[in-house]
Parts: structure tokens; C-alpha cells; sequence
């Protein structure tokens, strides 16, 4: 088979799909890329047994159907070295020789035979529903930080999708703290739930385009299906039971603090310079309409204190966080101000935003710690 | 320069051919034969582990393939290693060095570093301290071992090598830049084969090529190491005798008679190398968050693959089932493997760190 591809756009189309490689593999088929040409379209896919991208563009000058398996690192990175030109690749599916011809030079690379490559997991048995790009994007965004690394804890490993028939939720969790984005501009087939790894959800976030394009969403007890007309993943999905979360979320945290955001992300970073390295434990000392937030290592003699003004109605209480799981909660709210739902020093705090976005409603929950006094 | 940046003295002992000096002591048929002490040559081939000096002359080497060693000198014998009898022997050396320092810092069971800079028996002369050691090696323990004296680790290794066997070799603070001047390359700690062909192609052949590099100039070329470089060539190198290494990772590994294929076969053994793992966890006390699983193919790629849990363990369950898990994660189809081992690591640190937070996370579930 033999095509001619402009150099930049063989590349740009590779760098959407490349990030599935894994960097350590063990079948050197899984660091290729699977070309396959049929008429004037040429697919390129990409998997590490988990997860399979696979996009699609256009060539001139095609001739011939086939497929074959390109080496992935050496390809992207002459790819990467060559000017915007236009490439003719003309490989030979029996000995399994590439040849790129640009205007500069000749390459070689030796490749490997396409039934080698992995299957894609048949879509078999799916329900299907259809949401915007750019909604996946921000429910990815908003949950993403929270998930738990814990491989003991598989299920929370992942973002749970929670269909309903009016709705979407996408929950994670790292059992500090935990993410709940519900979106009410989507129409699921029924009541279901599943876990997807972070893996292609990160691969998702790194492609899908910030817009009103669709996407079709297909999943089975298996395997999550995700495509644009030009992009498609699949993956395989975390077989586990997600926690029951709803249990863990108060409902009726009765103390309201409001503060502007900005300065309390920027305070906590301050005083936490000073908090045990281990703990990041940052006091909040909220009394009347100011907070006071303290931090010390006693082993080094550090201190650090700042005060805020907020609006708060509730009992006077002293509550430690982790300033560091707290700031990249409170970075993740949307508007000027924020809001935290109190009840006790031992539980759960609740992030809201002050502005609600149409269809999208999220909570943030933080667990405090215990402060040893 | 002033001679006061110089204000410790280092021993680097290395004993001589230590397991077939062993050998040759216990089985007084091998004095003077040529042996060989690691894999026989026979079937898929072992490797020489270490050789005698009068198979050395035949140009036998550490590492060698064994049968390569057979090709070289077709009279040489093989001798299965007796790693128990090279461990006490290694005990009874350590109780020679203990008699005049606590800061050993040995690097395996033939080769030591020892701090002397404040000796137990106040003779002030580490020239004086290495002499006894050699002789109380020879005299008790009937082996030799090379010595080499300097005012840090780096020199007193090299001084070591420079007259073995059983030599004694001292480099003293006057001497060392000199010395290092006219070091080859390859002989500086890191430098392996492509930074020497580096360092050659760029007309750097001698301790006293590297020195008219600047420090810039050498962290350039050569990244982070430059700076160690920079340093040992002007005869400095900071680095302590560590008399108490802590314990990284235990582990254990086993090589097959032939390359395994099924699973099942792959997960007896690893049945087997997980208890071995778990029995010495327990031994030393300690238990690891991070469970390692090694593999060998036959063609001897390695690859490693690890999993963490949150908490500490020693138990021989979750080893044993760790580590099948990471092989089955490994390959669709059985490769042929040619080693297996399992390791934990990851051990007191965080201990230490949930002890000393002095507050809790409180958890959702």
C-alpha cells in the first residue's frame, strides 16, 4: 500500500492517540501504532490492552488496502524532526518494510504484522447515550483530582458514571475527600453505574475538542465506548463495586461560612509553608465573621497565622483540613466566592460554589482531621 | 592547597578471589588448580561467580559465561558456590574490623569500608590498623585481602585494586591530587563505558584532562555526576562510611533449571519465593508497602512490576497473591521465563512519618 500525508497532520493525529502507549510494555506490538488504509481514509490506532484510541484522517494519492503496525516512538519522532511536508509512505506488507520519502530524505523502519495488534473489544450488548464534548470535558476536570491511587481500593481508582434517566452524575473519591458533578442536559437509557480507570479519562481530557460536538457514549458491563466521527476510545472498565457515597454525604450541615475564594486559596498556601510536611494540617478558627488559620511544624519551630474576614452563621468551632487536599478542592469551584457547610470538627466540611451553572450542580467534601488537643 | 580539607582516614578492604580463596582453604586438593566457583557449564550454561588467580591467568573472569571459562582453560574446575560457608567466613572478617572501628560500611560479603579516623585501639595509623587486619585475616582465618588507605572512600577503593592480591596500598594526603591527576577516566566511580568514550572523544583521557574543566563546563557535558567528578578529581569526596545501611528492599529470586511456559508452573514457584520472601520479612522485622514482582524471559529481558498498598505488611497471603496478580497482568500468553523473584520495599519511613503527625486524617468510608 502507498499514500501521501502531510507531515504535521500525520503527527498531530498520532500525538491524539499516542499518550494510550504505555511506556514499559511487554509485547513490543504495544508500542506500535496500527495503520490501516482502505480507500482514501486512513485509521491509526493505538492501545495498551486497557485502553484503544483510534482516530481517522484523510490521504491523497492512495493505492491499495491494508494495514500494518509502525513502531511508535521512532515514527513520532521523526515525525516531530521534519518540517511541514508532504510524506509518501509506501510499505510492503510481506517483508514488513516502511519507506517515508520526503523531499529531504528516505526512511526505513521495519514494522510488524497487523493481526498481531490487539483486538478492539467488541461493542456487543451496549446501551447508548449522547452528551457535548465540552460537558464530558468539564465533568472529567471537575472529578479527575479527587480519584484515590489506593490500588487496595480498586473501585475508587476511577470515576463512577451514575445514569439516570434525566441526568449524569460522575463522583470520585479518595475516602478524604470526595466529588460529586451532576449534570441535568443529559438523557441516559436507565438507571446504571460504572467505573472508568483514569487512564482514558486523562486520554480524554487531553483530546476531546472544547465544543458543542457530539459524542457518542456506548457501554456494556465491560467496556465504556466513546467517539466523535473522527475519534474513538474504548477501555475496559474497573470491575468494582463503587461505595455507597450518597451514605457518606451530610445532609444537613447546619454552620454556612462564605469567603471570597482567591484570598483563602491564597492564605491557605502561605500558612501551609509553615504546616508538618506530613500532615499539611492548617487550623481554621472560625469566630463571628473572621477565620483564623494556623499552621505549625513543632520539630522545625514554625508558625504561621493569617486572619480573613468571612460571612459565616453558626457556632463558633476550630476544624484542621489538610491545606493541601483543601486548596486543590477549593481550585476546582468555579465564581468569586465559595461556600463551606459545617457541622462538627469531625465531619465532613462540604464545598459549594455561590453561582450555579445551568445544568450542573457539584458538591466538594473534605474530612477534617483530628486535632490532637 | 592546605592539606586540612583531608580530616578523615578511610580503609577500603577487598578480600582476594574471596570464594574460591575459600574453597582452596577447605578443599586443600584445589590449592594451587585453577577453579572456578559459580554455574557449571553444562546444559543452558551458569556464569563464574568468582576465579581463582591460577584460573585467572588463563584469562577467566567474573561474569564470565561458564563455558567461555571451559574454552579458555579446559583443565579448570567448577565448584558449586557455598554461599553459607562465604557468609561466615564474611561474619568472622567483620569481627576482625569491629576490634578497631563501629563505622563499617560493608558493600557485600568480600569487601568493606571502614572509618578509622578514630580508632578503638588508639594506634592512630590506619597504615598501622590495615596491616593487622590483613595479617589477623591471614593468621585466623587463613585468606588474604588487599587493602587500600586514603582520606576518603573514592581513592582508598582505587588504592585497594592497585596491588592485588594481598597488597597494601596507601595514598596519602600529599599524594592524592597527583594521583588523581593521573587516573584514567574509566577509573572514576560512574564512569562507565559510553560517558569514557564521551569523555575520550572530547580529549579527556586523565583525571588531569577533567580537572581543566570548569564546574559549569563538566555539569554540562555530563549532567549531575559532572559535580561528583569535579570534586573527586581534586581529591574530594564527602561521602560518609555508613555504618548502618538501611535495609531498602528484601527480596529473594530464583532461576529455573529450564524455562518455565505455564502458569501454573510460574505460580508454584512463586508459591515457594513468596514464603522464602515473607520468612526473611519476619526475621529482620519488617514489613513493606510496595510488593515487586521481577521476570526474566528467555531471551533476558527483565521487567519489574510493582503495586503499593496504603499499609504495611509482611504477610505471606497477600505477597503470594500480589504477586501472582502483577504475573497475570504481565503477558496473554505464557513467554518463556527464565527467573522469578519478589521483593518488598518501602519499609520504615512511613512508619516513622504516621508517627510522628501528630493528627489524623478522618476517613469517609
Amino acid at each position: 500500500m502507498r499514500f501521501i500525508v502531510t507531515s504535521t497532520a500525520l503527527l498531530k493525529n498520532l500525538q491524539q492517540i499516542s499518550g494510550v502507549i504505555s511506556a514499559n510494555t511487554v509485547l513490543s506490538v504495544l508500542e506500535d501504532f496500527l495503520f490501516e488504509l482502505k480507500g482514501n481514509t486512513l485509521t491509526l490506532t493505538a492501545t495498551d490492552l486497557e485502553t484503544m484510541m483510534r482516530v481517522q484522517m484523510d490521504v491523497n494519492d492512495a493505492q491499495g488496502n491494508g494495514r500494518i503496525c509502525i513502531p511508535s516512538k521512532i515514527l513520532v519522532d521523526y515525525l516531530k524532526n521534519l518540517p511541514e511536508q508532504p510524506i509518501t509512505f509506501s510499505i510492503n506488507e510481506q517483508d514488513l518494510s516502511i519507506e517515508m520519502s520526503s523531499d529531504v530524505g528516505k526512511y526505513r523502519i521495519g514494522g510488524e504484522k497487523a493481526d498481531d495488534f490487539p483486538k478492539e473489544p467488541a461493542p456487543g450488548d451496549t446501551s447508548n447515550f449522547t452528551m457535548s464534548s465540552i460537558a464530558l470535558l468539564e465533568s472529567i476536570n471537575k472529578t479527575l483530582f479527587a480519584v484515590s491511587t489506593d490500588t487496595l481500593r480498586p473501585a475508587m481508582t476511577g470515576v463512577y458514571f451514575e445514569l439516570a434517566t434525566d441526568s449524569i452524575t460522575f463522583v470520585s473519591t479518595d475516602a478524604h475527600r470526595l466529588v460529586q458533578f451532576k449534570r441535568t442536559d443529559v438523557v441516559c437509557p436507565a438507571q446504571d453505574g460504572f467505573v472508568v480507570p483514569k487512564k482514558p479519562l486523562q486520554q480524554l481530557r487531553a483530546t476531546l475538542p472544547a465544543d458543542e460536538t457530539q459524542l457518542q457514549l456506548s457501554y456494556n458491563s465491560s467496556h465504556l465506548f466513546v467517539s466523535t466521527n473522527k475519534l474513538s476510545l474504548s477501555c475496559r472498565l474497573i470491575d468494582a463495586r463503587f461505595p455507597d457515597y450518597k451514605a457518606v454525604i451530610p445532609q444537613d450541615n447546619p454552620y454556612k461560612l462564605t469567603i471570597n475564594r482567591n484570598d483563602f486559596v491564597s492564605a491557605l498556601r502561605r500558612v501551609s509553608i509553615f504546616a508538618n510536611k506530613t500532615t499539611n494540617q492548617v487550623v481554621l478558627d472560625i469566630n463571628g465573621n473572621s477565620v483564623n488559620l494556623s499552621a505549625q511544624d513543632i520539630d522545625f519551630s514554625y508558625e504561621g497565622k493569617e486572619k480573613l474576614s468571612c460571612q459565616y452563621t453558626g457556632e463558633d468551632m476550630k476544624i484542621a483540613f489538610n491545606a493541601k487536599l483543601m486548596v486543590e478542592l477549593v481550585n476546582n469551584i468555579d465564581g468569586n466566592e465559595v461556600n463551606l457547610e459545617l457541622s462538627t470538627p469531625t465531619r465532613a466540611g462540604i464545598f459549594r460554589p455561590i453561582d450555579k451553572v445551568e445544568n450542573e450542580d457539584v458538591l466538594m467534601l473534605l474530612m477534617p482531621l483530628m486535632v490532637g488537643v | 592547597m592546605s592539606q586540612q580539607k583531608y580530616t578523615r582516614k578511610i580503609i577500603h578492604i577487598d578480600m582476594d578471589a574471596f570464594y574460591a580463596s575459600v574453597e582452596q582453604r577447605d578443599n586443600p586438593e584445589y590449592v594451587g588448580k585453577p577453579i572456578v566457583v559459580g554455574g557449571s557449564p553444562e546444559g543452558r550454561g551458569g556464569v563464574v561467580a568468582t576465579a581463582s588467580y591460577e584460573a585467572r591467568k588463563f584469562g577467566i573472569r567474573s561474569a564470565m559465561p561458564s563455558k567461555r571459562a571451559l574454552q579458555l582453560c579446559p583443565d579448570v574446575i567448577f565448584i558449586r558456590p557455598r554461599f553459607a560457608a562465604y557468609k561466615e567466613a564474611s561474619n568472622k572478617i567483620r569481627e576482625i574490623f569491629g576490634r578497631y572501628t563501629d563505622i563499617i560500611e560493608p558493600l557485600s560479603l568480600d569487601e568493606a569500608y571502614l572509618d578509622v579516623t578514630k580508632d578503638k585501639q588508639g594506634i592512630g595509623s590506619a597504615l598501622e590498623i590495615a596491616k593487622q587486619i590483613k595479617n589477623a585475616i591471614r593468621n585466623e582465618l587463613h585468606l588474604t585481602a588487599s587493602a587500600g588507605v586514603s582520606v576518603n572512600k573514592f581513592v582508598a577503593k582505587i588504592a585497594s585494586d592497585m596491588n592485588k592480591p594481598d597488597g597494601l596500598t596507601f595514598i596519602g594526603p600529599s599524594a592524592i591530587e597527583h594521583f588523581m591527576e593521573g587516573l584514567p577516566v574509566e577509573k572514576f566511580f560512574g564512569v562507565g563505558k559510553v560517558t569514557a568514550e564521551k569523555m575520550k572523544s572530547m580529549g579527556l583521557h586523565t583525571g588531569a584532562d577533567l580537572k581543566k574543566l570548569s564546574l559549569d563546563e563538566i555539569t554540562e557535558h555530563f549532567g549531575k555526576p559532572g559535580k561528583f567528578y569535579y570534586q573527586i578529581v581534586r581529591g574530594i569526596d564527602e561521602r560518609e562510611v555508613q555504618a548502618h545501611r538501611e535495609t531498602k528492599s528484601v527480596g529473594a529470586e530464583d532461576t529455573f533449571a529450564y524455562d518455565l511456559t505455564s502458569r501454573d508452573e510460574m505460580n508454584a514457584e512463586l508459591d515457594k519465593i513468596a514464603s522464602i520472601v515473607a520468612e526473611r520479612l519476619q526475621k529482620h522485622g519488617l514489613k513493606g508497602r510496595t510488593i515487586t514482582l521481577k521476570i526474566k524471559y528467555s531471551d533476558f529481558k527483565v521487567i519489574t512490576r510493582n503495586k503499593s498498598f496504603t499499609q504495611l505488611s509482611n504477610d505471606l497471603e497477600l505477597i503470594r497473591d500480589t504477586a501472582k496478580q502483577l504475573l497475570n497482568a504481565t503477558e496473554p500468553e505464557g513467554k518463556a521465563t527464565r527467573l522469578l523473584g519478589i521483593s518488598l520495599s518501602n519499609f520504615e519511613e512511613v512508619v516513622s512519618k504516621k508517627v510522628r503527625g501528630r493528627s489524623d486524617q478522618l476517613e469517609l468510608f
